[in-house]
């Protein structure tokens, strides 16, 4: 290799806990990196955890030093609302076309103290929050996003609809909103390419014997973070729509498993996670996971189940056939393995679906010209030797891009994919 | 911790100090050790202090229990092995506080006891030192009335209140002495080289000390009982910062009780260090701010930062009350303070040589309810309180 | 020299200025000892504010500063590069938040601003004392042994070493290979273990900057990262011993795993009846170089016509799940089914663990080619004449039995008894289940609590060949990020430091260090700081009786004037 192709920058796609990572262990040797983003912030779908498993670390705490130590790294330039528009040339020379979509912030002079949020008058469901919460039409996700800068959405602000609204302007002491930025295009030289664009959720909506947004008390797993979460929506507290705190909780797993015929890997901890924040803040709370195999792979997990088994909650090795609504309650109908048909009532529902590749997989797959694999998830050179690779040289996959995994083995690949990259062995 | 209800019966005959030194006498002579670090009256004086004796004969000046104790006996021990140990085999005897303080020291590397037996005696208690000083040969007068089972009221008010006065459980052999029917004092092995001791003198642990040990399970409730008594007196005399600065009003900053205190080990005490000294500007801000300054200053803080330093490790020995000039019952404070904290970590100084200090080991799981809930702390203060 | 300290107090546009009444401030700081400057600026972070505070310090020759503005994790940096612009040693300086300390957490404009006067005279007193701290860097060695020639050993090395970079690869055993050698195929493609072996293994031979030290060990391994001394002592058994000394900048433990004893469960009949295999003794038999030529064979030399395989044996033992048994056992279907057509296999299992995106078809792919799975507990493997019975239990409590010819046990993955010794040798802790522990469980998975140390693949806990390899990629992602030929690494400048006459030799700081950090020298009886390990954490300043240890800019008097501001 030249030396040129050595010490070329490198891409990273996406700002999850796995781009994160990558990107500072190149730019610690002294790698130029650009790190691109499609939303406003850093830190991907683990800083919507308030704990993560099997050790209950507060997900934000646990991250933010990360978060910290790359926006303060030289070596690295983040861009946020960027995405890929268009690659071309070979490992160690690829041109990359990004487009970032204009934020109307100046980010210089954005010291993100948030007073533009009050006299914005409109008000959206905001994303971040399941829905759960409003949001105005200028914005930052939840409270502690880095980078803390809002950005303005111009789908919904009363400006891009035509109409004059300053508001936000003149609340803003630093004359940080400006009006007039422009959506950019940039052409990056990039020796590789680290792709780490995460997973979404299995949309519950595609299913119907759930209840799913048609009963109150049937919630998505993510909904249910979001709940758990200090700075969700409800600070923390667990409460049904009625305002009051639940008194049974059916938590049903594998939501989507068979639609997408493939085990996700992390729900059963996750699930077991839910049940231990659930009993810490509820302990008279009846919990009971119906559930068809375990998966708690590793050699620290069993004990987190045994734990949490041990605390009361019931498990229930059976498919649940539907969720209805009955009296006050819900009640969830399963049946065993043997073939027995029982009913549970319960006052809220847990849905915890599979996970499945980010929605822009096939197109970003097609402009890298990757192939992803028969689940949509982008696909390793050869599964066995070259987990991280890719059909094609210099680029790398690391993370739910690449199939579902906890953190510690998205964090390991995503270091392996720097090892690749670093590594001058030819 | 306790031994088993076994011990050896060594026949002997006289008072406690009578039959003690023969028990010596006939261990250096059968070689069991070299020598012995124990009190010993100087010839021709009225004053003790710790002595190296390795002459059976010199044993005579020894007293296992003299009426005071003019030095703690850790820290004779660490002044012998501070640097390491020697090649002789040393057998200490000592009171019960000053074998847990000397337990302390070598969790603290500041004693090395590899060649050192530590021998340890039930303690009938001392008397303060300034009442000896007053009149040494009335209070030796004194103090043997008490030896022989006499009314105990004049030893030290820590003494009185001591509920660990017989074996710790950390000692290699320990000295019962039983009622005065007896005809010897019970050897209680307490580990191997304990056990070498026996062996070495020839008598097997095979002596039944149920009735001993009665005797001190029947003192120790009474005095547990008392301690409670007179803590709680103390605690509504001194608890708060007021009573606390009126407790220590008469310290006269001569640092004595630091002096003396045998778990005060370092070489330079914090408060003695340039750490604490501060420029005149500064002590006048302070006298501004306050309407006046007490020179030198921070006298109370240098008692708390003590307490801070050395009470999950205070034996309560009152070594520091002794020493004092004003008669401050510093032993008695430090030692409810001490008290309160050894319980909050369960531990208890010197009751193992393998139990770390508290402040060295790292416990997930305590302290949780200051950890969960700072709703919860008020709440059990109140519990404890009331 | 006289002090000249220059006090700021930054608006933060509203943010501040709101809340504090800065001139207040001002008039309440300005007259303290040594105050030269005391001044307000609208935005100080902003480059403008940068530039004025820059010059400010120039023109009026200031040795000390303060900036009372927002949290140190914001801006802390940024006002510590303008001190070195303007030629000022930047630990001459302190921050104070009085933006989210002061500003942000009361409506109440009085409390407000007597906090921040609080906290701006106290780091006035503080910085008093500050003294002026420089980085260091060290000279380190980019090379790196590997120790365990597996998988996870052999990618690891071949991916770090370099023109400028030697890699040793120290295996005990007389090959390379690992146990993935005597894997005849691999899940899920169904590839040779043998094969892909043989060719990572040319890859290797390729690569002059790798040695190769087999049937030979590491015997000790002192220092720390950038710089450790090793010996090696290799023992092959027709030569005399040999020893080796060199020095590595960072070490990896990939020293793999062993199978749980199934002998100490005797219901399985292992050991004590024909024709019982654990998962190993069945890989072995399917090797053309086995004892079979890698023929399925029962003990009396007949090919067996059915098989049962039992899960999870050692796991309620063990604690955890293995992770790959499920997954290496539908491989050993195929590789049944492809010698013997027709043959009939059980699984007996509980909870079938197949996570991942490819394993679900490889399931149900074994699933439809007729292999039985039966959902229940195996109590006793009776022996009899006419072969072997698989005694079981359901989970509804169904007792049943299968007779069957041949039993295939999984047993649960242990990490290998070397694991323990590099433990010691390297003062790396061990988890409960005996496996070598991560620096942190998720957000450091291949480094140890050791720095320069790394550990991959089964000897931190049950993996795949994939996540192996993918251990091994990290690693060397660490080492080549942190270990760049020809650059100094840059040390923690705030480090602790133990004061030889105060030291009394307690040693309580070594015991509370969290990084190795200190040593007692026993000629001198006193406690030791390597400044190279120590990350300046203060644990053994704050536990030190004596006040021996003593932690840079966080120093007694500092610490005392700034608290003692706060409390007037």
């Amino acid at each position: 290799m030249t030396d040129k192709k050595e010490n070329a920058p490198v891409l990273v796609i996406g700002a999850g806990i796995a781009g994160i990572e990558a990107s500072l262990l190149l730019a610690n040797s002294g790698r130029k990196v650009y790190l691109i983003e499609k939303t406003s912030y850093i830190g991907g779908n683990v800083i919507k955890f308030e704990e993560v498993f099997p050790n209950m670390d507060c997900a934000t705490c646990m991250i933010a030093p990360k978060q910290q130590e790359l926006l303060a790294d030289e070596n690295i330039e983040l861009l946020t609302l960027s995405q890929v528009e268009a690659v071309s040339g070979a490992a160690g020379d690829f041109s990359v076309k990004i487009k970032q979509k204009a934020g109307y912030i100046d980010l210089v002079n954005c010291i993100g103290c948030s007073a533009c949020f009050d006299p914005c008058p409109v008000e959206v469901d905001n994303e971040f929050e399941e829905g759960l919460t409003k949001r105005k039409a200028v914005y930052i996700p939840c409270a502690g996003a880095l980078p803390n800068v809002p950005v303005i959405d111009t789908e919904n602000c009363l400006r891009f609809k035509g109409q004059d609204c300053q508001a936000c302007q003149e609340a803003c002491a630093f004359e940080a909103i400006d009006f007039n930025q422009q959506d950019k295009e940039l052409e990056l030289k990039v020796g590789a390419i680290v792709v780490a664009t995460g997973f979404s959720m299995f949309d519950i909506n595609k299913t119907s014997q759930y209840g799913y947004k048609k009963l109150g008390g049937v919630y998505s797993a993510m909904e249910i973070e979001r709940i758990c979460a200090s700075n969700g929506p409800t600070q923390g507290q667990i409460t049904l729509q009625s305002g009051e705190a639940p008194k049974s909780v059916a938590i049903i797993n594998c939501v989507g498993r068979e639609e997408k015929g493939y085990c996700s890997s992390v729900c059963c901890m996750a699930a077991l996670k839910l049940c231990h924040f659930l009993k810490n803040k509820l302990p008279e709370l009846k919990i009971t996971q119906f559930y068809s195999d375990l998966c708690i792979p590793g050699k620290a997990y069993q004990q987190f189940y045994q734990k949490v088994k041990e605390s009361g909650v019931d498990f229930i090795r059976a498919e649940v056939t539907g969720v209805s609504e009955s009296a006050k309650e819900l009640a969830v109908k399963y049946k065993t393995d043997e073939g027995k048909e029982n009913t549970l009532a319960a006052d809220m529902v847990i849905l915890n679906p599979a996970l499945e590749p980010g929605a822009d997989s096939a197109k970003l797959a097609g402009m890298l010209n990757i192939p992803q694999s028969r689940e949509g998830f982008f696909s390793e050179k050869e599964p066995d030797l070259t987990p991280v690779a890719t059909a094609q040289d210099g680029i790398f996959i690391a993370g739910c891009a690449q199939g579902p995994k906890d953190i510690a083995e998205t964090i390991a690949e995503a270091e392996a994919t720097a090892g690749r990259i670093l590594s001058r062995s030819g | 911790m306790a031994p088993d209800d076994k011990g050896a019966l060594f026949p002997a005959e006289g008072g406690v100090r009578e039959r003690v030194i023969a028990f010596l006498q006939k261990a250096i002579s059968q070689g069991c050790f070299d020598a012995v670090l124990m009190p010993a009256k100087a010839p021709g004086t009225d004053s003790f202090a710790y002595s190296l004796i390795g002459d059976g004969q010199l044993l005579k000046n020894a007293y296992p229990l003299p009426p005071v104790m003019s030095v703690q006996g850790a820290k004779a021990i660490s002044s012998l092995t501070r640097s390491g140990k020697g090649k002789k085999k040393i057998a200490a005897l000592i009171r019960p506080c000053e074998l847990r303080a000397t337990v302390e020291l070598f969790k603290l590397g500041q004693v090395d006891l590899e060649n050192i037996w530590l021998i340890s005696i039930d303690c009938p208690g001392a008397l303060p030192l300034a009442e000896w000083a007053k009149d040494p040969k009335k209070a030796e007068d004194a103090f043997a009335e008490i030896l022989k089972g006499g009314p105990s009221e004049s030893i030290r008010p820590i003494c009185q209140i001591c509920d660990k006065f017989s074996t710790t459980g950390a000692e290699d052999l320990h000295i019962g002495v039983p009622g005065k029917e007896a005809s010897g004092i019970l050897l209680i092995p307490n580990s191997p080289k304990g056990e070498a001791i026996l062996d070495c003198l020839g008598i097997a642990a095979g002596e039944d000390i149920s009735g001993w040990k009665d005797q001190v399970d029947k003192l120790t409730g009474a005095r547990v009982e008392k301690k409670r008594q007179a803590q709680k007196e103390l605690e509504a005399k001194s608890k708060g910062l007021d009573k606390l600065l009126d407790t220590f009003s008469k310290c006269i900053n001569c640092h004595n009780c630091m002096r003396v205190c045998p778990i005060c080990y370092c070489r330079q005490c914090f408060f003695e260090s340039d750490n604490m000294q501060f420029s005149f500007e500064d002590y006048l801000k302070r006298a501004e701010a306050a309407g006046g300054l007490r020179l030198p200053p921070d006298t109370l803080l240098f008692h708390i930062g003590r307490m801070l330093h050395m009470s999950l490790s205070c034996v309560s020995c009152g070594a520091c009350e002794d020493a004092c000039p004003t008669a401050i019952p510093v032993a008695q404070v430090f030692s409810l303070v001490g008290n309160r904290n050894q319980e909050a970590f369960d531990y208890i100084p010197g009751r193992s040589r393998d139990e770390p200090p508290p402040l060295r080991v790292y416990q997930e799981e305590e302290f949780e309810e200051v950890e969960q809930s700072h709703a919860a702390v008020p709440a059990k203060q109140e519990a404890r309180d009331g | 020299m006289a002090k000249r300290l220059g006090v700021y107090v930054c608006e933060c546009g509203t943010n501040i200025a709101d809340k504090v009444d800065i001139d207040k401030v001002l008039a309440a700081v300005s007259a303290l000892k040594d105050v030269e400057v005391a001044d307000r600026y609208k935005l100080l972070c902003s480059g403008d504010g940068q530039g004025y505070l820059k010059q400010s310090i120039t023109e009026n020759g200031l040795t000390h500063l303060v900036v009372a503005a927002c949290s140190p994790k914001q801006h802390e940096t940024t006002f510590m590069k303008v001190c070195e612009q303007a030629g000022l040693n930047p630990y001459l300086f302190q921050l104070v938040n009085i933006r989210e300390q002061c500003a942000w957490v009361t409506p109440d404009g009085e409390e407000a601003t007597d906090k921040a006067i609080r906290q701006i005279r106290a780091a006035i007193s503080r910085v008093h004392y500050h003294t002026a701290l420089e980085k260091k860097g060290m000279e380190c060695n980019p090379d790196v042994l590997v120790i365990g020639g597996g998988i996870a050993g052999i990618k690891a090395s071949q991916i770090l070493a370099a023109p400028d970079r030697k890699v040793y690869l120290v295996e005990k055993t007389a090959s390379l290979g690992g146990k993935t050698k005597r894997f005849s195929k691999l899940f899920v493609n169904m590839e040779s273990g043998p094969g892909l072996i043989a060719g990572e293994i040319e890859r290797l031979q390729k690569s002059k900057n790798i040695e190769v030290l087999t049937e030979s060990e590491a015997e000790q391994i002192l220092g720390f990262l950038g710089n450790f001394e090793v010996k090696v002592v290799s023992k092959a058994e027709d030569k005399e011993d040999k020893e080796q000394n060199f020095n590595v900048g960072a070490v990896v433990l990939a020293t793999g795993f062993e199978l749980f004893d199934a002998k100490g469960l005797p219901q399985y009949g292992y050991g004590t009846l024909d024709d019982v295999y654990t998962s190993l003794d069945f890989e072995e038999m399917n090797l053309a170089d086995g004892p079979t030529q890698g023929k399925v064979l029962l003990k009396n030399g007949q090919p067996p016509k059915s098989a049962a395989i039992i899960h999870c044996v050692g796991r309620a033992e063990k604690g955890y799940c293995s992770k790959v048994c499920c997954l290496y056992s539908f491989k050993f279907d195929r590789m049944l089914q492809s010698q013997l057509p027709g043959v009939k296999i059980a699984h007996f299992y509980s909870d079938l663990c197949i996570p991942g995106k490819a394993n679900q078809k490889f399931y149900e792919d074994t699933r439809e080619s007729g292999v039985e799975f039966v959902r229940s507990a195996v109590t006793e493997i009776a022996g009899g004449d006419k072969g072997l019975t698989v005694k079981y239990e359901t989970e509804t409590g169904a007792k049943g039995d299968l007779a069957v010819d041949m039993v295939i046990l999984l047993p649960a993955m242990e990490t290998s008894s070397d694991a323990r010794k590099f433990a010691e040798m390297l003062n790396i802790p061990q988890d409960d289940k005996g496996f070598l522990a991560e620096e942190h469980q998720l957000l450091s998975p291949v480094a140890s609590a050791v720095e320069g140390v790394f550990v991959i693949g089964c000897a931190r806990g049950p993996q795949s060949i994939a996540e192996s390899i993918v251990q091994a990629e990290a690693a060397a992602g660490k080492i080549l990020s942190a270990l760049v030929p020809g650059r100094k690494l840059e040390l923690e400048v705030k480090t602790s430091q133990i004061l030889e006459s105060f030291c009394t030799g307690c040693k309580t700081c070594i015991e509370v260090c969290p990084y190795g950090a200190i040593t007692f020298d026993e000629d001198r009886r006193i406690s030791v700081v390597n400044e190279v390990l120590c990350h300046g954490c203060g644990n053994c300043a704050a536990a030190c009786p004596s006040g021996a240890a003593r932690l840079k800019h966080f120093t007694f008097p500092q610490i005392y004037q700034e608290l003692k501001e706060v409390l007037r």
